[in-house]
């Protein structure tokens, strides 16, 4: 049996509900409010975010390689990647939509990818960042993953409107697609792990007083 | 009908919970509106209530409703290009990518701007509004939980972003109309963010607690 940190519900057998939050005891089985299964930890975290991980990794390499929209203007095509893109933008002089682009679609999905399997990586291997910190990490991770599909809505956005007979027509490229499979598996990734899992081994000695609480005023 | 102080005070019999993100076991916050409470341990926000969360629920999320339905009816942009027009409407961001054989890419994206973004509106105003007028709940286990399950995946905000980012690139090679359902979607997109804001799970499963009750 797995030890959790003094102080945690799971420590007395008590879990909480993923569903709705309620404390119930882990005997119950059922959650009383929401009548979802009782676990006190997800089944299985590491091993499913490091599967949804490397399934949107492999995703994201055609996203890379591939174009994500080919325009054609009086019968030539040209052909543009993710990255190809942003040079275009920051060629024609608008900095700040090439760098927002940027950001979306290259730096975030690299970020989350690095720090998921970072954080996979240290559940098992106790690192000397605390797990507080490691927690706001997993806590970024969670909030920017969504921002990447920044670039699959451009690409919607162009292909609808730039459609004007043989003059100039936009299409969607290979990398279009599975660049939002990458998005999407790492969103996936990201729910199945379970933050809970950076405090288990967690020693005692830095464990607040319960009743301290910390409510703040807006 | 429930009084709307009842539900923003959240009376409930004291009980613990524990933190989501850390698994510490705290005494349940009771909050008066204005107060955020946070874990001890791990600083994850364990619930806020806003001032006047309920009454601004209810209107902001219908009033987006509307203005999501709005935003479907009429043009969203168009693009001139030496006297050649191509007008579109918001369901042609995501048609556009079906005709042109990416079946699943078209439905991701209609799910992701229109469809959830949309649920998550009709489920906030139709759980908080059944919830004030008769007390009781009507399938609220799974209203609430489809909420939450679709958080994640309504992605109006970031659309808007990526509307904002293809107008910037397109101002430079043609001209670019901006039609009425643009200003619908802006507008849906400010109501769906501050619906966002006052979500709270929290709150939300603690409000189902006191409505069965009563």
């Amino acid at each position: 049996m797995t030890h959790y940190s003094s102080g945690s519900a799971a420590s007395l057998g008590l879990a909480s509900c993923h569903r709705c939050g309620k404390l119930s005891d882990i005997a119950l089985k059922r959650c009383g409010r929401c009548h979802s299964t009782l676990r006190l930890r997800i089944p299985n975290s590491i091993q499913k975010t490091l599967a949804l991980l490397i399934t949107g990794l492999i995703f994201f390499i055609p996203a890379n390689l591939f174009p994500i929209m080919h325009s054609e203007q009086l019968g030539v095509i040209e052909s543009a990647t993710i990255v190809g893109g942003v040079i275009i933008l920051w060629e024609q002089g608008s900095y700040p939509i090439a760098i927002v682009v940027f950001v979306a679609s290259v730096i975030v999905p690299i970020v989350k990818f690095i720090i998921l399997f970072w954080l996979c990586y240290s559940v098992h291997f106790n690192p000397s960042v605390s797990s507080r910190e490691r927690t706001v990490l997993y806590r970024v991770t969670e909030f920017i993953g969504r921002w990447s599909m920044v670039d699959v809505f451009v690409v919607a956005i162009l292909v609808a409107l730039i459609q004007l007979g043989g003059v100039l027509n936009v299409r969607p490229g290979l990398a279009a697609l599975t660049f939002a499979c990458a998005v999407i598996f790492t969103m996936f990734a990201a729910m199945c792990f379970d933050p809970r899992l950076l405090w288990d081994k967690l020693a005692n000695n830095n464990v607040p007083d319960s009743d301290t609480r910390n409510i703040k005023e807006l | 009908m429930i009084e709307t102080s009842k539900l923003n005070g959240s009376r409930l019999l004291s009980s613990n919970i524990a933190c989501q993100h850390c698994d510490f076991m705290m005494a349940e916050p009771q909050l008066q509106p204005g107060q955020v409470a946070l874990c001890p341990r791990c600083g994850h926000k364990i619930s806020r209530l806003r001032v006047n969360a309920v009454n601004e629920l209810l209107s902001y999320s219908l009033t987006g409703l509307i203005l999501l339905i709005l935003a479907t009816l009429f043009p969203f942009m168009s693009f001139t290009l030496n006297g050649n027009m191509m007008e579109i409407t918001l369901w042609q961001a995501a048609t556009e990518f079906y005709i042109e054989n990416y079946k699943v890419l078209a439905f991701v994206v209609f799910f992701f701007i229109v469809l959830f973004p949309g649920l998550i509106l009709m489920f906030v105003f139709s759980y908080v509004g059944t919830l004030i007028l008769f007390g009781r709940r009507f399938y609220s286990p799974i209203i609430v939980s489809a909420i939450f399950g679709l958080l994640p995946w309504a992605m109006a905000e970031v659309f808007f972003v990526g509307v904002l980012v293809s107008l910037i690139k397109l101002t430079t090679i043609a001209e670019i109309g901006i039609g009425l359902s643009f200003w619908a979607y802006l507008l849906f997109c400010l109501c769906y963010v501050k619906v966002l804001s006052l979500i709270d799970k929290h709150q939300f499963w603690s409000w189902m607690d006191l409505a069965k009750k009563i």
